[in-house]
């Protein structure tokens, strides 16, 4: 049982021995997308021209490290962004396939430039008539090879939509009529990437988190949860 | 739109200008047929047969002091049957800067005989050369695609390939 249901705030106040303890409130949801969208580390597969531009983008002059994205990883398994730069051939296809595969969840794609997205001007029998066809694309990026400004652009466009990811939703489980009471009160966090339900506490365990949300969908008021 | 589908090329016994004694004297045991224009950036060029391949190759390398093979590729003319292909290969003495390119015809489904035992360069031309047009060289030691992926399906250099559509995956 997690220590947050036991505890009231007046308690931490007043365990703090200070009338000015700080306290803040949030949701799983909120703090897990903040740090996420906040250090996305991206795996650059820089494959022709638009690898460049990327190399670009991480630089002084546009310098994507302002918004937490310095750490270029060359390890799929450190990395959360698979950004394709450039032409993508049927024999490098089975290689970013692996690297794709390799990366640990969550993680997010990115087809940068007319190649990646679409085969661009190469309508040939050896290259890949847009990355996704092997794997899924969050962002598409435009033009032969993209901007600068324009990576950022989608890099924070990403970041909006790691944001508005729903995988740390906090939502309750249906009891079962005439389950026990201690059940009915149980919680399960679940998510849905990619369609899919994902379960990050399973329903035996106690898992509740005070907030509104919970409070809300229960029929009281937060004070009373809290 | 006018496709180039048969061989423009005419032979003839005449010895062009540019071919030293010693060439001539090499390839003298075997039959020549040579270019009648100068071609391809006026390297002479002559058509040998596919059985004396290599022998010729052989014969300019340690006899004329050709010991550079500068391209090895193929020409796909798919009106001219049976033989469409034209296999050539490019030679160079780089004491004298004379260069001859060597042809040979072979039909689809035919073989020619390697040579990667003359210079070690020609394991890869060859396999390119059989990745983009299919022709089997005999006596290589691995006859594999070196561009395409070992699953992929028909021959992109031959003229009857589709420019487009033939991605597995999306027209």
């Amino acid at each position: 049982m997690s220590e947050v249901t036991q505890t009231k705030i007046s308690d931490i106040v007043e365990a703090s021995g200070s009338s000015e303890c700080s306290i803040l409130l949030s949701t799983v949801r909120a703090v897990g997308n903040w740090a996420r969208k906040n250090s996305i580390w991206p795996l650059p597969l820089g494959l022709s021209c638009c690898g460049i531009e990327f190399m670009a983008t991480a630089m002084s002059r546009y310098d994507m490290a302002r918004f937490g994205m310095e750490v270029a990883r060359f390890s799929p398994r450190q990395a959360d962004l698979l950004l394709v730069a450039g032409t993508l051939t049927y024999k490098m296809a089975a290689v970013m396939t692996r690297l794709y595969d390799q990366m640990a969840e969550p993680k997010w794609v990115i087809s940068m430039g007319a190649c990646a997205s679409s085969g661009g001007m190469y309508r040939s029998y050896s290259v890949v008539q847009g990355i996704d066809e092997f794997v899924p694309v969050d962002f598409y990026i435009s033009g032969c090879p993209p901007r600068p400004d324009s990576v950022l652009n989608v890099l924070m466009k990403l970041q909006d939509k790691i944001d508005r990811d729903r995988t740390y939703q906090l939502s309750l489980a249906t009891p079962e009529p005439g389950a026990a009471a201690d059940l009915a009160e149980q919680a399960v966090l679940t998510g849905n990437r990619h369609g899919a339900p994902i379960a990050l506490a399973t329903a035996n365990e106690r898992f509740v988190v005070p907030g509104p949300q919970r409070a809300m969908s229960r029929g009281r008021k937060p004070e009373e949860t809290l | 739109m006018s496709k180039v589908t048969t061989s423009c090329m005419r032979y003839s016994d005449r010895v062009p200008a540019g071919i030293s004694e010693a060439s001539q004297k090499a390839l003298a045991p075997f039959k020549v047929q040579w270019s009648e224009h100068p071609v391809h950036g006026g390297w002479p060029g002559c058509l040998v047969s596919g059985a004396d391949w290599p022998k010729v190759f052989q014969a300019l390398k340690e006899q004329a002091n050709f010991e550079l093979l500068v391209d090895h590729t193929a020409v796909d003319y798919p009106d001219r049957l049976p033989e469409r292909f034209t296999v050539l290969g490019l030679v160079s003495n780089i004491h004298t800067q004379e260069r001859i390119m060597v042809r040979t015809r072979v039909a689809e489904g035919g073989s020619v005989p390697t040579l990667t035992h003359l210079w070690r360069s020609a394991d890869w031309a060859e396999r390119e050369t059989f990745d983009m047009f299919g022709i089997r060289f005999e006596g290589h030691p691995e006859l594999t695609r070196i561009y395409m992926p070992q699953d992929f399906d028909g021959w992109p250099l031959r003229r009857d390939f589709p420019l487009q559509g033939h991605n597995r995956f999306r027209d």
